[in-house]
């Protein structure tokens, strides 16, 4: 039962640093993050970049920090998010050639 | 050990190349065809989902004020200029769609009596930063060619659409009062702020001049010609080329030549001065505009020229030397002079980085505000107006 729910979260599980597994989780974690500040509504305090108020009544720093995450993160999300994902598919296919190359070399040929 | 070493520069190694392959891609997310944001003719989607939100705003108070009071915070004219460029854009709205004149019409008419209420109800500092009551005004007495160019334009703009007998009297009283006051200054400089002249102001107001010749059958051919010679005397960088944006009533020169200000010029002059209007548009895509990896900005300043942030340029992003007002104001010109690559760059840039936001067929742009998006409105609607203008159309 825990191995069953171990390995069903096993993604969740801290991977190797910058293996492609770790990226995926950055990215992951990136996109969630993004989304919950999204879903917040922090897009309307990025009036912010051209000097109005994002509410009048939050006030300017509060405003100012709220579209300060929005837009790290945004810029994560849109930037980040999908080099990450491509270096993990970069990786793993990498890897996966590594792994046959080595597997041709070390299994003897079955006609020998 | 040897083998973590190893998978550490593996995925750094697979992070560069990821980088080096999405970077250049990430336009093409972005990027729409042109037709998206403007067109030759009817109106395009954009256009349509910004006045959607625009025309919102003028039919919801509540709604309005909330947005004008979130621009009034940093700057009152703002709340004037988003009115000046939604009116302009609904009348050549209204000539590109004759079908939703009668809406468009409504919708200017409320915008300029309520403008006009304002600035007799609250006098015309009411729609100008503070420092217009701290100074006095050298012409007396005191006039903001600020106010009195834009609410010319709106007038005229409306009437060049429809004629309205009542906006006559006004346009007329508005444009011989300016026409006095340019005849009665020795060098042709006209204040917005005490002793402050503006190029984007006067260029503005004497497109009104011209609106009005064209309206009304005077002509000032000789006023506006004057006028562009001694600015090409007296207003023009020597480094750049550019026209100044401000200056003394003297003539002594106050911001040099900027981003937010001459890319409005550029197309105001359209109207004035053809050639000199497109050599300014080539001088300043040239100094001020930029495009990098697909997605098209606008400096503030050229490189010939220091000068600091203030409110028309907006913040500006380091590095890539990014100008918010300038960028904001860039796809006026670069739709007036049909630069077609410029433009669509530009817009990848709005839907990339000013956060558009789309609600029941509206959009705005969150990194935006209402004058903002009404200058979108305006770069993605302008043509019509300035082409019955200058061909002389029938009315």
């Amino acid at each position: 039962m825990i191995k069953s729910f171990r390995r069903r979260f096993a993604i969740f599980q801290r991977a190797e640093f910058l293996s492609a597994r770790d990226m995926l989780q950055r990215a992951g974690a990136i996109s969630v993050m993004f989304l919950l500040v999204h879903l917040a509504g922090f897009r309307e305090f990025t009036s912010v970049l051209n000097g109005t108020i994002g509410s009048v009544a939050a006030g300017w720093n509060l405003s100012a920090f709220l579209a300060v995450i929005y837009i790290l993160l945004y810029l994560a999300f849109v930037i980040l998010v999908p080099i990450l994902v491509l270096a993990a598919m970069i990786l793993t296919i990498w890897q996966q050639y590594i792994q046959k190359k080595e597997n041709s070399l070390t299994t003897p040929d079955a006609n020998s | 050990m040897k083998s973590r070493m190893a998978r550490i520069l593996a995925g750094l190694a697979a992070l560069v190349i990821a980088a080096v392959i999405w970077l250049p891609c990430l336009h093409l997310v972005f990027t729409r065809p042109l037709s998206e944001f403007c067109q030759n003719q009817g109106l395009s989607p954009k256009a349509r989902q910004l006045a959607a939100w625009q025309l919102k705003l003028w039919t919801e108070p509540g709604l309005r004020e909330q947005e004008l009071n979130k621009m009034r915070v940093s700057n009152a004219e703002w709340d004037f200029m988003g009115r000046s460029f939604f009116v302009w854009s609904l009348a050549n709205m209204a000539l590109r769609d004759p079908a939703s004149k009668p809406l468009y019409l409504e919708t200017m008419d409320q915008i300029i009596d309520e403008t006009l209420r304002l600035e007799k109800q609250e006098g015309m500092c009411f729609f100008l930063m503070p420092y217009a009551k701290d100074g006095h005004y050298v012409i007396q007495p005191a006039h903001s060619l600020f106010l009195d160019g834009e609410i010319a334009l709106m007038l005229a703009s409306r009437r060049v659409v429809e004629e309205k007998p009542e906006y006559k009297v006004l346009l007329t009283g508005r444009v011989s009062a300016m026409v006095e006051r340019f005849q009665k200054s020795p060098r042709m400089m006209l204040e917005s702020y005490p002793d402050e002249c503006w190029t984007f102001d006067h260029c503005v107001a004497l497109d009104a001049i011209r609106m009005a010749d064209y309206l009304d059958g005077s002509d000032h051919s000789a006023l506006i010609h004057d006028w562009i010679a001694m600015a090409k005397q007296k207003l023009v960088d020597r480094e750049s080329g550019l026209l100044i944006s401000s200056f003394m009533t003297d003539g002594t020169p106050l911001y040099g030549p900027e981003g937010s200000t001459i890319w409005m010029v550029a197309h105001s002059l359209q109207l004035l001065d053809e050639d000199f209007a497109r050599d300014q548009y080539k001088r300043a895509r040239k100094e001020l505009g930029a495009i990098t990896l697909g997605f098209g900005y606008a400096h503030e300043w050229p490189k010939s020229w220091k000068g600091e942030a203030d409110i028309d340029s907006g913040p500006i992003i380091p590095v890539f030397d990014i100008s918010a007002g300038s960028s904001g104001m860039a796809p006026i010109a670069a739709s007036a002079f049909h630069d077609d690559e410029f433009l669509k760059s530009l817009a990848a840039t709005l839907d990339f980085a000013a956060f558009p936001s789309r609600t029941g067929g509206r959009l705005k742009y969150c990194a935006s505000n209402q004058v903002g998006d009404a200058a979108l409105l305006y770069a993605a609607t302008l043509g019509p107006l300035w082409q019955k203008v200058k061909t002389g159309a029938k009315r």
